[in-house]
């Protein structure tokens, strides 16, 4: 008699793959789950490449990220990714783990390109963009001196001149923070059209009616917009940026704190220096957040598989097995 | 029997009852209550109850009701049967518990073990004889757990009836061994029948009686498990037979709640804090609000 | 990354083939409360979707003996959600997609590099998922329903000075393509 899991790996069930990954052995390849603009579907049919995956300095942290780059419609897209324990995705007939969701939304280059004029802008001279646009880590970022208007764009953060018919820039913070600034209002802006809570402690919307949303101070916002952007931006000139918009200091302890990550965002901040505001959605917060420590065997393995998947992705290797734990 | 009702749709619980009998809502009742399945990891646990009117115990003995596990299939459909002739003078009801119901209780978040599913399932019963108007006055019911804590339990729940919980009730109550005469016949014919919610169109039915030390009961489990979904809803996953088979042959699965987790809670937390190096700069509380981060990888 | 290989995984591209974004067929989605530890086929339609019913609060079904309740959730407007997967690297297959193809511009003419080049392609589309909880419908409070409201504050936080709205493609009725001056200058 031929059983459940003989018969599940039926021809027919195989057919009715044809949306899904092949699994030929039961193991899939990796699936990437994607939200993506949807005006790249239209663009995509007049254009036979030019969107690509590259990875590029992540401009807060230092690191390289992921982003999306369509060299037609000469845009930059962030990727950014859900990613909560205890998820996986069915995909069709397949199963898949992690439950990982990513977003590519359209990104403003000059966050990108800030990061390597701000590095120039320490020696003190008007240079070309094309030699202050270099990486060796990220080659690819070579790509974002092709995205459009560039020169447009960048008065927004450079003293620029003129030599013979070629442009030479300086970073100017000056013109940065208030490029930010700029930023930072429409931030506000979107996060009161779009009822983000931006209030200090209660984080749970449980607790929260539209009232309260609304009374949110709008120093509240200000620090809250700020924070957003500090997640694009180096620390040093987060920190610029909270001086040159008057952000007083928070009633927790801010002032020089020892660590970094102290100083980067007020939440955590307070959460650190004093557990009793820790209230339960905080610690799930940072309980899902965090990354997981080598203790549990299994998951520990799976999350591996994971995190090595650019392995994978940018086919270093081919992983074939996906191991039974 | 017709369990149509059952067959429509097997994932939860569902009643079935004989018309009451007009002399039932007149006269003072016996009800006996029983259950069939309990042990089985396969299959629905049927709880059952059984009344007539005091005078007319002598009748149902008559019968020669006994303990279903005494009694044959065919002996027990044929008792069925004529209990259903004495439509005017035996009524019954039964509860119809499925194993979806049995597992996801059992592996609740909040715990529902199997003796709280029964004491409440009996209870329920009782209650609804109660609201068909049946004059019950005595109640027997078979044990579940320790009798006293039962008996207690019940007779603070229904104060006005008398109340008896005992060991082997079934074999020394008429009126029990024929709800366990109801209730096994339920839970034979439910197994028989089973309607696959899973589309296994030609799967074998040969699983034994469903016990886990039954090994044709084993063999059917290993040879049916599937690596993701494990078994098809007719098995209960909260036996423990079930998870031995899905840890060694399936594929591992975590929930939030798994015991591995809450332990290492702690943990995480703190670690979030000091082992991550100083460039860990943690996102803005917007993202982790929502598990947002950027990708590194894909 | 982990791999000692570093530096040459960051000049990796992954090239999506693009006839893959319009030419997917649908796709059925189930996010899922919990972590399965594989990667594999699995016989959803067996199991899975006839299992599932539509009770008065929600969707309910079950999985390994677990209760769950779900939603049916859409994609955030203006977003199409894609399924996707890299392809094999052996061959390199498509190179030629690069070479001689009129409507791409100077800028795709770099050459491929064997090592660092890589496609990936969408194996299916789809416009709305299901999500499942553990015993309860997920809800506004969760995680993953906060994270579908980051496009549309994105714009704002990081996004380009003049977004691309919905369909403003240019590709569509230039055979090239060029930039999108008069568009962004209105806009």
């Amino acid at each position: 008699m031929p059983g459940v899991r003989r018969r599940a790996r039926g021809p027919e069930e195989e057919g009715s793959m044809a949306a899904g990954a092949e699994c030929a052995d039961g193991d899939c390849p990796r699936q990437h789950v994607f939200l993506i603009p949807e005006y790249l579907k239209d663009a995509s049919k007049k254009m036979k490449n030019g969107l690509m995956f590259i990875k590029l300095v992540n401009p807060c942290s230092g690191e390289g990220a992921i982003y999306l780059f369509n060299m037609c419609l000469k845009q930059l897209f962030e990727i950014k990714v859900f990613k909560e324990k205890h998820h996986s995705w069915f995909i069709n007939e397949s199963v898949q783990s992690g439950g990982l969701l990513h977003f590519a939304t359209p990104m403003d280059p000059l966050f990108l390109l800030l990061h390597y004029l701000i590095k120039a802008g320490k020696e003190g001279k008007y240079q070309p963009l094309d030699q202050v646009v270099m990486d060796e880590v990220f080659p690819n970022c070579i790509l974002l001196l092709k995205l459009p208007e560039l020169e447009k764009l960048l008065r927004h953060v450079t003293e620029e001149k003129e030599i013979d018919n070629k442009k030479y820039y300086k970073y100017s913070k000056e013109k940065t923070l208030k490029w930010l600034e700029k930023k930072v209002s429409q931030t506000v802006a979107a996060l009161k059209a779009n009822h983000v809570n931006v209030g200090v402690r209660v984080q749970s919307a449980a607790f929260f009616s539209s009232d309260q949303i609304s009374s949110d101070k709008e120093e509240d916002f200000i620090r809250y917009a700020h924070g957003l952007i500090s997640d694009y931006i180096p620390k040093e000139l987060s920190d610029d940026l909270s001086k040159y918009l008057k952000l007083p200091e928070t009633s927790a302890p801010m002032p020089n704190p020892p660590s970094k990550r102290l100083k980067m965002s007020d939440e955590p901040v307070e959460a650190k220096e004093d557990y009793t505001k820790f209230n339960t959605k905080d610690l799930k917060t940072e309980k899902k957040n965090c990354k997981m420590t080598a203790a549990q065997k299994a998951l520990a393995k799976v999350d591996k598989t994971g995190m090595k998947s650019i392995d994978a992705f940018f086919g270093v290797k081919n992983k074939k097995k996906f191991e039974k734990i | 029997m017709d369990l149509s009702e059952l067959e429509k749709d097997n994932t939860g619980r569902s009643r079935l009852s004989s018309p009451v009998p007009a002399v039932c809502r007149e006269e003072p009742c016996v009800l006996g209550v029983d259950e069939a399945g309990r042990g089985p990891v396969l299959g629905p646990m049927v709880y059952a109850i059984c009344y007539c009117p005091e005078s007319r115990l002598a009748d149902l003995e008559a019968l020669k009701v006994a303990d279903s596990k005494t009694l044959s299939e065919s002996e027990r459909d044929r008792l069925f049967a004529k209990m259903e002739e004495d439509q005017d003078l035996v009524g019954w009801a039964l509860d119809v518990l499925s194993p979806n119901l049995i597992s996801t209780s059992m592996l609740g978040r909040v715990k529902y073990n199997l003796n709280s599913l029964s004491h409440d399932t009996a209870t329920g019963l009782i209650q609804y004889a109660l609201d068909q108007g049946v004059k019950v006055t005595q109640v027997f019911v078979d044990t579940v757990g320790l009798p006293e804590m039962y008996q207690k339990r019940l007779q603070q729940r229904f104060p006005e009836i008398t109340v008896m919980v005992k060991a082997k009730a079934d074999a020394l109550y008429p009126v029990v061994s024929a709800a366990s005469i109801c209730a096994k016949v339920a839970r034979d014919q439910a197994v028989k029948s089973w309607q696959f919610v899973e589309k296994l169109q030609d799967l074998d039915a040969d699983y034994g009686s469903g016990y886990p030390n039954d090994p044709k009961t084993k063999a059917w489990l290993r040879r049916h498990v599937e690596p993701v979904f494990g078994f098809p809803q007719l098995v209960r996953f909260s036996w423990r037979t079930a998870q031995a088979i899905l840890e060694k042959e399936a594929e591992g699965v975590t929930w939030e709640d798994s015991a591995t987790e809450e332990q290492e809670g702690h943990r995480r937390i703190t670690s979030y804090f000091q082992s991550e190096g100083p460039r860990a700069r943690a996102p803005h509380r917007y993202f982790q609000e929502r598990g947002l981060e950027s990708a590194t990888a894909l | 990354m982990e791999s000692g290989d570093e530096s040459a995984m960051e000049k990796q591209r992954v090239h999506v083939r693009p006839a893959t974004l319009h030419d997917s067929s649908p796709a059925t989605l189930h996010l899922l409360p919990c972590e399965v530890l594989a990667n594999r086929f699995a016989p959803v339609g067996r199991f899975f979707t006839p299992a599932i019913r539509q009770g008065a609060d929600g969707l309910h079904v079950s999985f390994r003996g677990r209760s769950l309740r779900g939603e049916e959730v859409s994609v955030p407007p203006g977003l199409t959600g894609y399924v996707m997967v890299t392809e094999k690297r052996e061959g390199l297959i498509g190179k030629q997609d690069f070479r001689g193809s009129e409507n791409n511009g100077e800028e795709a003419q770099e050459p491929l590099e064997r090592g660092f080049d890589q496609f990936i392609g969408a194996t299916g589309s789809f416009s709305c998922f299901t999500v499942w909880g553990l015993e309860t419908v997920p809800g506004p409070e969760a995680k993953v329903w906060g994270a579908l409201t980051w496009p549309t504050l994105a714009a704002a936080v990081c996004g380009p000075p003049a977004v691309h709205s919905r369909g403003d493609s240019c590709c569509r009725f230039t055979h090239r393509c060029p930039r999108t001056e008069n568009q962004r200058a209105s806009s």
